[in-house]
């Protein structure tokens, strides 16, 4: 029979017409795929056609090694459908939303540096995290940011956002015109004189900085609940 | 009543500081004013050429400072214009030697002298600068139509506000034809960037070089284009605030209207 208290790295146990498989995607993949393939060889003619569900618990970002596993077992094994186990609500996270829902987000306190106003050539602005300026940041002038930069108006000037090293940020300006971005670690060179009438943003993507439109690609889009920040 | 200082700076050397103030200076004494034009340019004077009254020269404003001698006895009497005074810089670049509180003192006792004390300024944010910014009431920053000298003016604009002096900006040597060609920034451009209160629109033009080589006021010359900017901005600093921007243009024809129009007075 099989050991449903197992402390071993996979543990499968049946469901209706199909079976479970809880992983531990802590453990290196080899060690995951010899283990499923034992518990599923044990199965024998039950493995047929059974539908299967991989589930790996609260644990994010292991997209690539459950296609690892799936893959390996559509080579070896003739199951029926194989899936993921549903996303579990985050009870934490839902009691976040409540309390911002009610109290309509006036409890947070936040780091955001908000200016108005114009950035001069010679002037360096520092801000902790996010840096918001509303009004244009001229030539020579110098940005530093933990976190996103974001100005409404346009932007020329040397700009450092994710300072030091955070490549998830981003730059935005109504104008997008820096002489010099940087994110991250990551740095590029601003076109001289060109461009600059559009809303643009600047992110990293495959270790690089690509400048994209902003009205098309807003990354903040695809969020799809109003963070605090 | 006390007199206003106004500072003339720039950041960028090269630019016109030195033709404005004597400009601004002889046009605000031929409005009837007292003026002083003291030179901060110490080391590099210069004032004194422009205006022809190098061969007069006793004292500076050195000695005003260190109290070696009165103001009355530093200030040179110009030739042609009435109530209109250069006190020089020194030859030798002794500006280290003048203290805060002895530019301080001789700022007010200016003020008390004279209706407008128009200071010349050097180039750059070193200390002269400091010391041609200590005793002003107001600042004017003079701006050519090229980037450099938009960087430049953008910095010292920035230490401007910081001393809680809020600058008017001049555009000068617009040549209107290089503009229309693309090979020039607009003044609209330069006032896209630096963007404070205009104060005036100075065009291009040989006769600046020429008062300068002869030593006779750019403001007397009614054929002057840039004479005639110059005395619109006088015209705006002494309370006609609301006196029309005119933009250089290259039709030769419109300038023609203009200088008949604010010609002489
Ligand atoms: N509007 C103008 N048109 C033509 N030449 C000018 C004009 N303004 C200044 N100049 C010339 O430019 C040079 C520099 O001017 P100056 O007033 O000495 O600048 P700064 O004091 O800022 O160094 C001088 O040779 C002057 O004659
Ligand atoms: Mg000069």
């Amino acid at each position: 029979m099989i050991n449903f208290e197992s402390v071993a790295p996979v543990k499968l146990k049946g469901v209706g017409k199909g079976f479970w498989i809880t992983l531990d995607p802590s453990q290196p993949e080899k060690i995951l795929i010899c283990e499923i393939d034992k518990l599923i060889r044990k199965l024998k003619h039950l493995a047929v056609n059974a539908d299967l569900v991989l589930d790996v618990g609260d644990a994010k970002g292991h997209d690539a090694l459950i296609e690892q596993i799936k893959i390996y077992l559509r080579e070896n094994f003739e199951l029926g459908h194989i899936g993921t186990s549903p996303v579990k609500r985050s009870v934490p996270l839902e009691r976040i939303r409540q309390r911002d829902l009610s109290s309509g987000w006036n409890q947070h306190r936040s780091d955001v540096l908000m200016l108005r106003g114009r950035v001069r050539s010679g002037q360096a602005i520092n801000a902790k995290k996010h840096l918001v300026i509303t009004g244009d940041v001229n030539p020579g002038a110098e940005l530093i940011a933990g976190g996103d930069v974001i100005v409404l108006g346009k932007l020329f000037g040397k700009v450092h956002a994710g300072y030091p090293d955070r490549e998830d940020a981003i730059i935005f300006a109504l104008g997008f015109n820096p002489s010099h971005v940087k994110i991250g670690s990551i740095s590029a060179l601003g076109s001289e004189g060109g461009g600059g009438s559009s809303s643009e943003f600047a992110s990293v993507e495959n270790n690089k900085i690509i400048i994209k439109d902003y009205m098309k690609a807003s990354p903040f889009r695809r969020l799809p609940w109003p963070e605090a920040i | 009543m006390e007199g206003k200082i106004i500072v003339v700076t720039s950041g960028k050397g090269g630019v016109g500081k030195t033709t404005t103030t004597s400009a601004i200076g002889a046009a605000l004494a031929l409005e009837g004013n007292r003026v002083a034009i003291v030179d901060m340019d110490i080391g590099l004077r210069n004032l004194d050429v422009v205006m022809g009254l190098e061969n007069r020269i006793v004292f500076n404003i050195v000695d005003v400072v260190q109290q070696k001698c009165k103001i009355e006895q530093a200030a040179i009497r110009d030739r042609r214009i009435e109530n209109l005074f250069l006190i020089p810089a020194s030859q030798s670049d002794n500006k280290d030697v003048l203290s805060t509180a002895g530019i301080e003192r001789v700022a007010e006792d200016l003020r008390k002298q004279f209706d407008y004390i128009i200071m010349d300024s050097p180039a750059g944010i070193e200390r002269g600068f400091e010391n041609s910014i200590v005793g002003a009431s107001e600042a004017l920053v003079v701006c050519t139509p090229d980037v450099s000298a938009v960087r430049d003016a953008d910095r010292v604009i920035g230490i401007l506000y910081s001393r809680s002096l809020t600058p008017k900006l001049i555009v000068n040597r617009i040549e209107p034809g290089r503009v229309k060609r693309g090979e020039m920034l607009s003044h609209e451009d330069v006032m896209d960037v630096l963007a404070i209160e205009l104060a005036g629109l100075v065009p291009m033009d040989d006769k600046v070089l020429i008062s300068s080589n002869t030593g006779t006021p750019l403001v007397l010359q009614n054929d002057s284009k840039a004479g005639q900017a110059f005395k619109r901005i006088a015209r705006r600093l002494n309370g006609e605030a609301d006196l029309p921007f005119e933009a250089p243009t290259d039709r030769s024809s419109m300038w023609g209207k203009i200088s008949r129009t604010f010609g002489l007075r």
